[in-house]
């Protein structure tokens, strides 16, 4: 007996070659073992199991035909072949369609309905997806789901490979460099589940089960590898979806399934590998042999050597072995000048074989539609990547507020203030708060003025029956300018009393000191009767959430001296409690959790300091699109929650800033410079905007509009191959990466950057105006 | 080959010491351990605290989620007893009764049932010889050290009806229902509660006494045999 084991990497993310190797020598001790390998930088090559060796030359040299030949007549030659690298046996199974006796892999047809992200073939098993929305996707929606996953999101490549993107611009810097490795813009987000790993792995021979455990991982290398694991019987309720499974999909080969347990004890499926994992030879110590159930399944020929299970628990160590004389170890690469380490990754030319087979048509998208379990496969893309299907929804209104413009004389780039857009942000806002206030409660919103003191908002706002919310005297006497009067407006943040002298001498509507100091500042303040508010209250600092802003809570002592201090408050003002953290950051469920924490400390409180708490207010922080897609129905909830902890609550206050201003104001600019490949491709162009107007470009994206120099028709940009370099001369002034101008672009024509009016507009630097 | 090997593997912690009649015997009348209420302000700020952090912690995940951060927060170590809640949320360090105590307090609180559990493990005596040294140097009882036996608390969290989940506070994780004996192993347990029986993995818990637990490796070697 003769069997072919391909796969025989042994760092610390291993392939299975070697564990299949070990299960088989015990099981068949005389069968010849052919170890299959790509690269002799794989240590495996030189695991003492491997009777002979088959090495080939990395994928990016190799003859596939000739190859694909040589490998035929193997397996017509009786050898088996049982395959550990997913992308070889891709290829495999498209060299061979109708499969081939010998060859114990999976068809087309099966890895197509295990790929990722939504393993069709999943349906019977009691796992569910976790949600995901493919990359082809605009930004916009993007950033979105980022927002509401709290950035606990991978971003995964189609094969191999997942990284944790906290952040925008770490989400497109990671999507550039896998889109490059992977040779496809077909990558996925998928949110990410806390839990115990544990699989399922299986091999089966023509849609029969040999045999399956299931193993939870005990111990984990930093990249989230098993280290240490537990073998046992699958659990009863797996056993028949996985025969129905394996029927289905005429399983040729070793498999795994790779899950999370939640706390809550649901299992979610991360994937499906089409072959047995590196960690096979765990399941052999614990007595089970499924390569060598494997082998029978397909020959006939039992094991020569019964099992005897030696332990359900197994862990790996590291070993020394000796060089195979006959392939002495090859030269370490030259390190880059001024480079650090030796690029070492992928010596067998796995990404080479991915840009291969791309070019072969054998990887094709596997329709990774959105899904939140679902799979609902969309069909083939061709290359290259579906640019509409990346182009974002841009509100009508901001195209009608776009027509007040005299583009013509317009210099550039020029923030331009959308009309029709912030009056209607406000309404709606207004119309929220009046739904929301009840007999008991006022829903009150209090404009932040720092977001963009732009008069045209602190306007809108005070005809919206908003309150001013400032953190400086500037910002306060620039309210009262606008025609806020001094009880409309909440005084907050750690340099409030800046500039000194400019204090109102009528009583202000709210206060919220932000430190102990602070406090006893204000006590101090009002009894010197310079300070009236309305409510005197505090800010706490979020528990769980880094904050440098209000009181901590953090130590028992800390409360306790809260506690204590909210006593000194006068007693005449009513008593308040603020908070803020952005859920554009924190994300949107986790800001709901905060909140909820927020009421159990603010009860907790209320019962320690015996201080009747009668104003809540909640900061801001809110991204435009969860603040308005959110129906009423989940306010409405959390007012009745407030109430429900807090029922001396009177006033629930809410500080919308960009939730209002970002939408409210556009950037224009215009190309100035583009460059063109020798096909005709514009590979890069330069404008006249930069980050100095659009600061905020790191942290979220813009939709950008072009305008036909023609017709004067607005047009989104979907995302291409054109990055737009800003027009400083800072190296990390790109305004957008990676964008697809249309064709006949040119220098001049009119580009406007949406969603620009909050921070960007704000924090707007001078830097290279002369 | 290496299947061979496995096979020869003497057990070093495999002792004739291990006695767990007379450790069952020895902690028969030992209570779980209880953190004290002066009925005062002092013990109301620290429980409010325990609390309101606890549920920050839990980041709206499952309140089955084990609140580890009390040992992120609190060293295990020795505690001097009694103890109320005051003094306790002050440590540096607490004992494995004050840590399961605070725990079990905390499940409760979450809505989630969570009793008392009072386990007896196996280490070595090299490890409980070291232990024994440290508690009587920081003037606490070593009552909970018998030769290479230890007593240690934890919490026994109702998952589903008539099911439990082992909770150790002071090391931060579930146990493991599989117990194969050896350093750590769990070799009894006794559960506070006031039903009639537990399923914890396969094995059967009736509240209330001290019993033994079974260790899979016994089961192992049937299944080998057959
Ligand atoms: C106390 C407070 N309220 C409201 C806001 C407004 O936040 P945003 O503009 O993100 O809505 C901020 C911003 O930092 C803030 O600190
Ligand atoms: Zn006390």
């Amino acid at each position: 007996m003769k069997i072919y084991i391909s796969g025989l990497y042994s760092g610390t993310n291993p392939q299975p070659g070697i564990g299949v190797a070990r299960s088989l020598r015990a099981a068949y001790p005389d069968a010849t073992l052919v170890g299959v390998e790509y690269s002799n930088r794989c240590s495996g090559i030189h695991w003492a199991d491997f009777d002979e060796l088959w090495l080939q030359r990395p994928w990016d040299e190799l003859n596939l035909d000739a190859y694909a030949a040589e490998i035929k007549e193997v397996l017509d030659a009786g050898a088996l072949w049982i395959s550990g690298v997913d992308l070889e046996l891709m290829w495999l199974a498209s060299v061979f369609p109708e499969g081939h006796r010998n060859l114990l892999t999976p068809s087309t047809m099966a890895l197509r309905k295990i790929s990722k992200p939504a393993v069709e073939a999943h349906v019977g098993l009691p796992v569910s997806i976790p949600t995901y929305i493919s990359t082809e996707t605009p930004d916009w929606e993007l950033h979105a789901f980022c927002r509401q996953h709290g950035w606990k999101v991978w971003l995964k490549g189609p094969y191999y490979e997942a990284v944790r993107t906290a952040s925008w611009d770490v989400f497109e810097r990671v999507r550039t460099l896998l889109a490059r490795a992977w040779s496809t813009e077909r990558l996925f987000l998928q949110t990410h589940v806390s839990g115990y790993e544990e699989s399922v792995c299986f091999s089966a021979y023509r849609g029969e089960l040999a045999g399956a455990v299931y193993m939870r991982k005990r111990e984990l290398t930093e990249e989230g590898k098993t280290w240490a694991g537990d073998v046992t019987e699958v659990p009863a309720e797996f056993v028949a979806p996985l025969k129905q499974m394996v029927r289905d999909l005429n399983w040729t080969g070793g498999a795994e399934l790779e899950m999370v347990r939640d706390t809550g004890g649901l299992l979610w499926l991360l994937e499906c590998n089409p072959r047995f994992p590196a960690w096979i030879y765990g399941s052999t110590i614990a007595g089970h042999n499924l390569p060598a159930l494997l082998v029978e399944s397909a020959t006939g020929v039992p094991p020569a050597r019964t099992q005897t299970p030696v332990s359900e628990e197994f862990t790996r160590v590291v070993l020394e072995v000796p060089v195979r004389s006959q392939f002495p170890l090859p030269s370490l690469p030259e390190p880059y000048p001024g480079g650090i380490g030796h690029s070492l990754k992928h010596p067998s030319g796995t990404l080479a074989l991915a840009e291969r087979l791309h070019k072969l048509h054998i990887l094709e998208s596997n329709g990774n539609g959105n899904g939140n379990g679902n799979g609902n496969g969309n069909g083939h893309h061709a290359e290259p990547d579906n640019v509409t299907a990346t182009i974002p929804t841009v509100p009508s209104s901001f195209i009608a507020d776009l027509g007040a413009f005299d583009f013509a004389e317009m210099e550039t780039p020029s923030f331009l203030f959308l009309e029709s857009t912030a009056a209607a942000l406000f309404a709606r806002a207004a119309g929220q708060a009046a739904k929301l206030t009840s007999e008991t409660t006022k829903v009150t919103n209090a404009y932040s003025i720092k977001t963009n003191p732009d008069e045209r908002l602190i306007k809108l706002a005070l005809e919206s029956n908003f309150l001013a919310e400032a953190i400086s005297l500037l910002e306060v006497q620039k309210a009262l300018k606008t025609g806020f009067k001094p009880e409309q407006v909440i005084l907050n943040g750690p340099g409030k009393w800046w500039p000194q002298g400019l204090l109102p001498t009528s009583p202000i509507h709210a206060v919220f000191c932000d430190s102990l100091a602070d406090l006893r500042r204000v006590v101090a303040s009002v009894e010197r009767k310079e300070l009236q508010a309305k409510i005197v209250g505090v800010r706490l600092r979020t528990p769980t959430v880094g904050s440098r802003f209000g009181i901590p809570v953090y130590t028992p002592e800390e409360l306790e001296k809260l506690v204590a201090a909210i006593g000194t408050l006068p007693t005449d003002s009513a008593f308040g409690i603020h908070f803020h953290m952005a859920s554009s950051n924190i994300g949107v469920r986790q800001w709901w959790h905060l909140y909820e924490s927020m009421l159990r400390w603010c009860r907790s409180i209320e019962t320690l300091s015996g201080r009747r708490i009668e104003c809540l207010d909640v900061g801001g922080g809110w991204f435009p699109d969860d603040w308005q897609t959110d129906s009423g129905d989940q306010f409405a909830a959390a007012v009745a929650r407030a109430r429900q902890f807090l029922p001396h609550v009177v006033q629930v206050i809410s500080e919308p800033g960009k939730a209002m201003a970002q939408p409210s104001t556009a950037l224009a600019m215009r190309l100035l410079e583009l460059e063109e490949s020798a096909e005709g491709e514009i590979k890069e162009a330069v404008v006249d905007g930069s980050i100095a107007e659009l600061p905020m470009h790191f942290f979220q994206p813009h939709r950008i509009l072009h305008r036909d120099s023609q017709t004067g028709e607005w047009r989104a940009l979907g995302r291409g191959k054109t990055p737009l370099l800003g027009r400083l001369c800072m190296e990390h002034d790109i305004v957008a990466w990676n964008v697809e101008l249309p064709e006949g672009a040119s220098a001049g024509d009119l580009l406007v950057f949406c969603d620009a009016g909050a921070y960007d507009r704000s924090m707007s630097y001078v830097f290279g105006r002369g | 080959m290496s299947l061979a090997e496995g096979n020869e593997l003497r057990e070093v912690n495999e002792t004739d010491l291990v006695d767990v009649g007379g450790a069952m015997a020895k902690w028969e009348h030992f209570p779980a351990s209880a953190i004290l209420h002066h009925g005062k302000p002092c013990c109301r700020v620290a429980r409010e605290w325990i609390f309101s952090t606890d549920y920050s912690q839990l980041n709206g995940e499952n309140p089955l989620t084990g609140p580890r951060w009390l040992r992120l927060k609190y060293k295990w170590g020795a505690s001097v007893w009694p103890i109320s809640w005051c003094e306790a949320v002050r440590q540096k360090t607490l004992d494995c009764g004050a840590l399961a105590s605070m725990a079990n307090e905390v499940f409760v609180m979450r809505g989630v049932k969570s009793y008392p559990a009072q386990f007896i493990q196996q280490y070595t005596e090299e490890a409980t010889r070291h232990w024994r040294e440290s508690w009587t140097d920081g003037n606490a009882s070593d009552h909970w050290i018998k030769d290479d036996l230890i007593y240690h608390e934890g919490c026994a969290v109702v998952v589903r009806e008539g099911e439990i989940r082992l909770w150790d506070a002071s090391a931060g994780w579930w146990m493991n229902p599989k117990q194969f004996g050896g350093y750590g192993g769990l070799v009894a347990l006794r559960v506070f509660a006031p039903q009639a029986e537990f399923s914890w993995g396969a094995h059967r818990i009736a509240p209330g006494r001290w019993q033994r637990i079974q260790n899979e490796r016994q089961g192992l070697a049937l299944a080998s045999a057959g």
